[in-house]
């Protein structure tokens, strides 16, 4: 091989790209021919001072990235909250409307209900009582029982 | 700093019915609110050893006031009047009740309350309850036994 052919191949053979005979063929020429030698030594030191420079370069405009890269990760952590979160915010309404159903049963109970009774309080004042045709009676058995209003109609009890 | 939250309409059900919540308790408390009457029809006889079901919760009072053997509830009446409105409420036996809300104060309610036979005023009675108190109303008889109107206010 000639030293005009080798220095054609030779950044190709730096870089790796050559068919195995013909890095032999490279090689055994770089061991006989000092100017092709030094033209690689060359090169290989250009081509490691430029992977130098870049590796700096990158590094620098990392830091710069670094914080608007941090805000962009704590976005995408944000959004991708864990499942029973999402499915509260999602379903939040759900429960909110059924305990607006349970206090609407409550407090306004339908017509014809079976439902029991559940009195909060007996405590009732009677401010008056009368009749025309009967006797009434006002009986208090104390508390924790209802007051009770008793007609007694024609004397009987 | 937080983020700005990117679906600002999601807590908009949630928050009208916190208001909805809000206003029915404030309506409810308010002393001119409606009221629910609530009047369950019982009569109680020594015809047998009979509980209603419905009066399961109010068994021991019952018991302890009466001694009746037999207590069954023929009729359950519900209605929501406003203040100065004036429910009529039929009963077994040509009787008739007539319950009218009246002016109170705090989170009573008060009741001018008229039990008829026919023409006859058997009862008038104004009555002071809390909001879910019971009074019970007795006496006139009926069929081998006795009504008993057990009357709540909410």
């Amino acid at each position: 091989m000639d030293c005009t052919k080798t220095r054609e191949m030779i950044q190709d053979h730096i870089d790796g790209c050559l068919p195995p005979d013909a890095a032999e063929a490279i090689r055994g020429h770089l061991g006989a021919c000092l100017p092709c030698a030094a033209e690689e030594g060359e090169l290989r030191r250009v081509g490691d001072m430029l992977r130098l420079w870049s590796a700096v370069q990158i590094g620098e405009r990392e830091r710069k990235l670094s914080p608007l890269w941090t805000r962009v990760r704590a976005g995408i952590e944000e959004r991708r909250e864990p499942g029973l979160a999402r499915l509260l915010r999602r379903w939040f309404w759900v429960p909110a409307a059924a305990a607006v159903a349970v206090v609407a049963l409550l407090f306004y109970p339908s017509d014809g209900t079976r439902a029991p009774f559940h009195p909060k309080s007996f405590d009732v004042t009677v401010e008056s009582l009368e009749s025309d045709t009967a006797t009434v009676a006002l009986v208090d058995k104390g508390e924790g029982l209802p007051r009770v209003i008793w007609i007694i109609e024609n004397g009987k009890t | 700093m937080g983020r700005p939250d990117p679906h600002p309409g999601r807590c908009l059900p949630a928050i009208a019915l916190i208001a909805l919540l809000l206003f029915a308790q404030i309506a409810m408390a308010s002393p001119d609110a409606p009221v629910a009457i609530d009047v369950g029809v019982v009569v109680a006889s020594h015809e047998g050893p009979t509980m209603d079901p419905a009066l399961s919760s109010i068994r021991n009072q019952l018991q302890s006031m009466f001694n009746y053997s037999s207590y069954r509830m023929v009729d359950r009446l519900n209605r929501t009047l406003s203040v100065g409105e004036t429910g009529d409420f039929g009963l077994p036996g040509g009787r008739s009740m007539r319950v009218t809300p009246v002016p109170s104060k705090g989170n009573k309610v008060r009741l001018a309350v008229q039990v008829m036979e026919a023409e006859r005023n058997l009862l008038t009675t104004t009555l002071g309850l809390s909001r879910g108190g019971m009074v019970i109303v007795g006496g006139p008889s009926y069929q081998k036994g006795v009504l008993i109107l057990i009357i709540s206010a909410e």
